[in-house]
């Protein structure tokens, strides 16, 4: 039986989780994280368990429906610190151990004793084919048209080098891992470059657990060093640990240079000054700072990518939902970035 | 049929329906490297051809080019519409003649032409002599040629650049005055003068 | 000896090396993560991989099905035609071309298109911002790594790796010239998307371009990743560290003993090291990094004229 033996092995691996963070559920899942028998992925097409950490705003729920259907066959759903919303059928609501309850739950998906969640959502294309070309192309030239309900690639201006590049606009979040839980954002992009941002919701409040470790771990992954972030979070967790090793591994990386001077400056502090402060205090040497204000939209256009990220992740959470005030009333019914 | 004319047959017929692929998928991106691929089963003909360095060369530049020309694609037209379906050929009628005119030139010089017949010898240090005359009697041109292409690319990305030496080249950079509040330094084009 | 048995022992090198690569990848993390490390490290990556097979492949909307099937697959054999014109020991070679190091070169620029392909075919944002800025890098890495290849080949008067292997008897080309080891390494990091080099399948993109990824196409990506950092380890042993000379031991024993160090300082720099923003790393390397390589060329030609 070469299947079940290979279910059997598949069952000894660390459970894969794709972490949903509503209010106030960061700090439990990053603690979470550390659960040797759990490991977070990035994406859901890399996870088996959907975990719903804390309360989720009701205009979110389409988009954790289409996130719900994004991870692959076995899948299940548990709902952590929060009842389950309406319109998720199957979903389990877990209390007390949870790391325990995501190990059994992934046995026994992984055995074939519990069902694979069903689909959500219809399995279909948003938007129905209205090409017009006789060629399969969408329209009368070589392009044009709106084939699958997406407008065909237009140059737009360019605010660097002149250089006119398609303006491609899409919605990022809410509950994507590399942004702050909550926080959607329209972002029109010129290849990797941000043009213009919108925010469409603010991200979710996050009243526990905010620490200065904590705020540097979440700034060292997305530069990829995952093992050190990974320290300074267990650090933070015990509140005690050796301090000198995290000295090293954050100086010896290269982080603080890796980070460009001047990047999401804002009343005099940038990126790499904020890391320096938070570690500072961390460490008892510095006191918390009480910074100006801006908009977290007027800091991201111009910035490439991965400069937009450090960006989004380099406030402490009462600052960063000060920085988001949502661009447009949300009246929490609307299908976002359809 | 030795092992070689069948391989050289082979790579003929791939290079040749690689090359037909790029006007009958519907991506920018597939039509790039379905080129790249036509090419490549060149460079392998080169290496049947006892010309080991030209031939992966040959795929080595040909990967390089078709990658940059794919991202250039994309950069202008950026997913997803670059995997909507795209009619890959325009002006067609043109370019089918022009096709067709230049493939009966092409084989007919071919055809009368006394091609050498003298296989390589395999001990023949090829890439050596290549070396040798590259950098002999041949370097004049290669180094004139290699030197002007540069040339042309270092000013085709000054010329086209936005951000010019007096500032933005489209906000009227002017050279500053030799003299506070005097006409711009520089020499000025006669209809303005 | 039948030209069979050097194919077979590359299959065999490239698979034991993927595992070892994915159990010392493994092994850094919980080091750097300060988790405790036990003999069970080893068998993760079965564990990991074995995982990806039992769950379900998922299309994204209109892929480039076709790209995306053969990405993977194309990965892993560059990786190993790559590595098939490095000699393990001497006269054993799978392909012992005259252009040996311009045949990598050529699966240098061709890791660039599949990855690219790999990024593109899934028809996603983060996949193709992923591949659309691994270009850009990886292409600026691969011209300078020519410049490095070429500053290698100079003592030995000749393409071939088995020559270049030679010319070392005496002296490892990492003495003559360390900087171009350096910068091989750094290659290779571009070449594997890993750690500072790793703009593809980055942790600021979700995974980038293998965020869409699920089920056996995740599992075949990640092999030939692994693959493909073997096949960095032996080239760069070849080429830098002297290849299969040392004294005492037998000549391939010590081949692979260097490839597993190699594979151990790409490891832990992947976990060490934080990445530069794209913007600032090109700078880095058409400003600071493509010099230094030209530098190395100047020294090593000037050498070679003068003391030979």
């Amino acid at each position: 039986m070469a299947v079940s033996g290979l279910a059997r092995l598949a069952t000894s691996a660390p459970a894969a989780i794709y972490p949903v963070v509503g209010k106030d559920g960061l700090a439990a899942v990053e603690d979470l994280s550390l659960h040797p028998a759990v490991s977070l992925q990035p994406t859901p097409r890399h996870a088996s368990v959907l975990l719903v950490s804390g309360e989720i705003r009701r205009g979110d729920h389409p988009a954790l429906r289409r996130l719900h259907d994004q991870l692959p066959h076995p899948r299940a759903t548990l709902w952590w610190r929060t009842t389950p919303a309406p319109g998720f059928p199957q979903a389990e609501n877990v209390e007390g151990d949870v790391a325990r309850a995501v190990e059994l739950v992934w046995r026994q998906l992984m055995t074939g004793e519990r069902r694979s969640e069903d689909n959500l959502l219809p399995d279909e294309p948003p938007a129905a084919w209205r090409g017009k070309g006789d060629h399969g192309q969408g329209g009368e030239g070589m392009m044009g048209g709106k084939p699958y309900g997406r407008p065909m690639a237009m140059t737009d201006e360019d605010q660097r080098d002149g250089l006119a590049l398609d303006a491609y606009t899409a919605c990022f979040g809410p509950f994507l891992s590399v942004l702050p839980p909550g926080l959607l954002l329209e972002l029109t992009l010129q290849g990797d470059v941000v043009q213009s941002a919108k925010v469409l919701r603010a991200p979710f409040a996050q009243a526990v657990a905010d620490e200065p470790l904590r705020r540097v771990a979440r700034l060292l992954r997305p530069l990829g060093l995952a093992g050190a972030a990974e320290r300074f979070q267990r650090t933070a967790a015990a509140q005690t640990g050796d301090l000198k090793i995290l000295d090293r591994a954050l100086r010896w990386s290269g982080a603080l240079h890796a980070i460009p001077p001047g990047l999401g400056e804002i009343a005099g502090e940038d990126i790499r000054a904020s890391l320096r402060r938070w570690w500072e205090q961390a460490q008892g040497i510095a006191s918390p700072a009480s910074l100006g204000d801006g908009r977290l939209v007027d800091l991201l256009p111009g910035l490439e990518w991965s400069e937009a990220i450090l960006v989004a992740n380099s406030f402490e959470y009462d600052r960063l939902l000060r920085l988001c005030p949502p661009d447009r009333e949300d009246d929490g019914d609307q299908e976002d970035c359809s | 049929m030795e092992v070689k004319d069948l391989a050289f047959f082979v790579l003929a017929a791939s290079a040749v329906w690689t090359g037909w692929r790029v006007f009958r998928v519907d991506s920018m991106v597939r039509a790039s490297f379905s080129l790249m691929l036509s090419f490549i089963a060149v460079g392998l003909i080169m290496l049947l051809l006892a010309a080991p360095y030209i031939g992966i060369a040959t795929v080595f530049m040909m990967a390089v080019e078709m990658m940059v020309m794919a991202l250039f694609m994309v950069m202008f037209m950026m997913n997803p519409a670059g995997l909507n379906p795209m009619w890959m050929v325009h002006q067609h009628r043109l370019a089918a003649a022009t096709g067709f005119i230049t493939f009966a030139a092409l084989t007919i010089a071919v055809l009368l032409s006394d091609l050498p017949g003298n296989p390589v010898d395999p001990a023949k240090p090829v890439i050596h002599d290549l070396g040798v005359e590259l950098l002999g009697n041949s370097m004049l041109i290669f180094e004139t040629a290699g030197i002007t292409l540069l040339a042309t690319m270092v000013g085709t990305v000054i010329l086209s650049s936005r951000s010019g030496r007096y500032g933005p080249a489209d906000e009227g950079s002017l050279p500053p005055p030799l003299t506070p509040g005097g006409r711009p330094a520089g020499r000025v084009p006669e209809d303005e003068e | 000896m039948s030209a069979a048995v050097p194919i077979i022992v590359l299959f065999y090198v490239l698979g034991v090396g993927a595992w070892l690569a994915a159990a010392l990848d493994r092994a850094a993390l919980k080091l750097m993560a300060g988790r405790p490390l036990a003999a069970a490290t080893m068998a993760e990556p079965w564990r990991q991989g074995d995982l990806h097979l039992v769950r379900q492949r998922i299309w994204t909307e209109r892929p480039d099905a076709m790209n995306w099937l053969l990405a993977p697959a194309l990965y892993l054999i560059l990786a190993a035609v790559g590595m098939s014109v490095v000699p393990f020991a001497p006269g054993f070679v799978v392909a012992d071309l005259d252009a040996g190091i311009v045949l990598w070169g050529a699966c240098e620029a061709l890791t660039v298109v599949v990855v690219f392909l790999h990024g593109w075919s899934a028809n996603a944002p983060l996949p193709l911002i992923g591949a659309y800025r691994y270009v850009a890098i990886g292409l600026s890495a691969m011209l300078l790594s020519m410049f490095v290849l070429i500053a290698a080949a100079l003592p030995a008067e000749s393409l071939a790796v088995s020559a270049i292997v030679e010319s070392q008897a005496s002296v490892w080309n990492v003495v003559r010239q360390p900087p171009g080891l350096l910068l091989f390494l750094m290659l290779g990091l571009s070449l594997t998307l890993r750690g500072p080099f790793d703009y593809a399948d980055a942790s600021d993109l979700a995974g980038g371009t293998s965020a869409e990824d699920s089920g056996p196409a995740r599992a075949a990506w990640q092999a030939a990743r692994l693959a493909m950092l073997v096949s960095v380890s032996a080239m760069t042993s070849a080429v830098f560290l002297g290849g299969y000379h040392g004294p005492w031991l037998p000549g391939p024993v010590w081949m692979l003993v260097k490839m597993a160090g190699v594979l151990a300082a790409l490891v832990g720099a992947t976990h060490m090291l934080a990445r530069l923003p794209p913007a600032r790393m090109l700078t880095l390397l058409w400003t600071v990094l493509l010099p230094l390589a030209f530098l190395v060329l100047a020294l090593v030609g000037a050498e070679v004229l003068l003391w030979k």
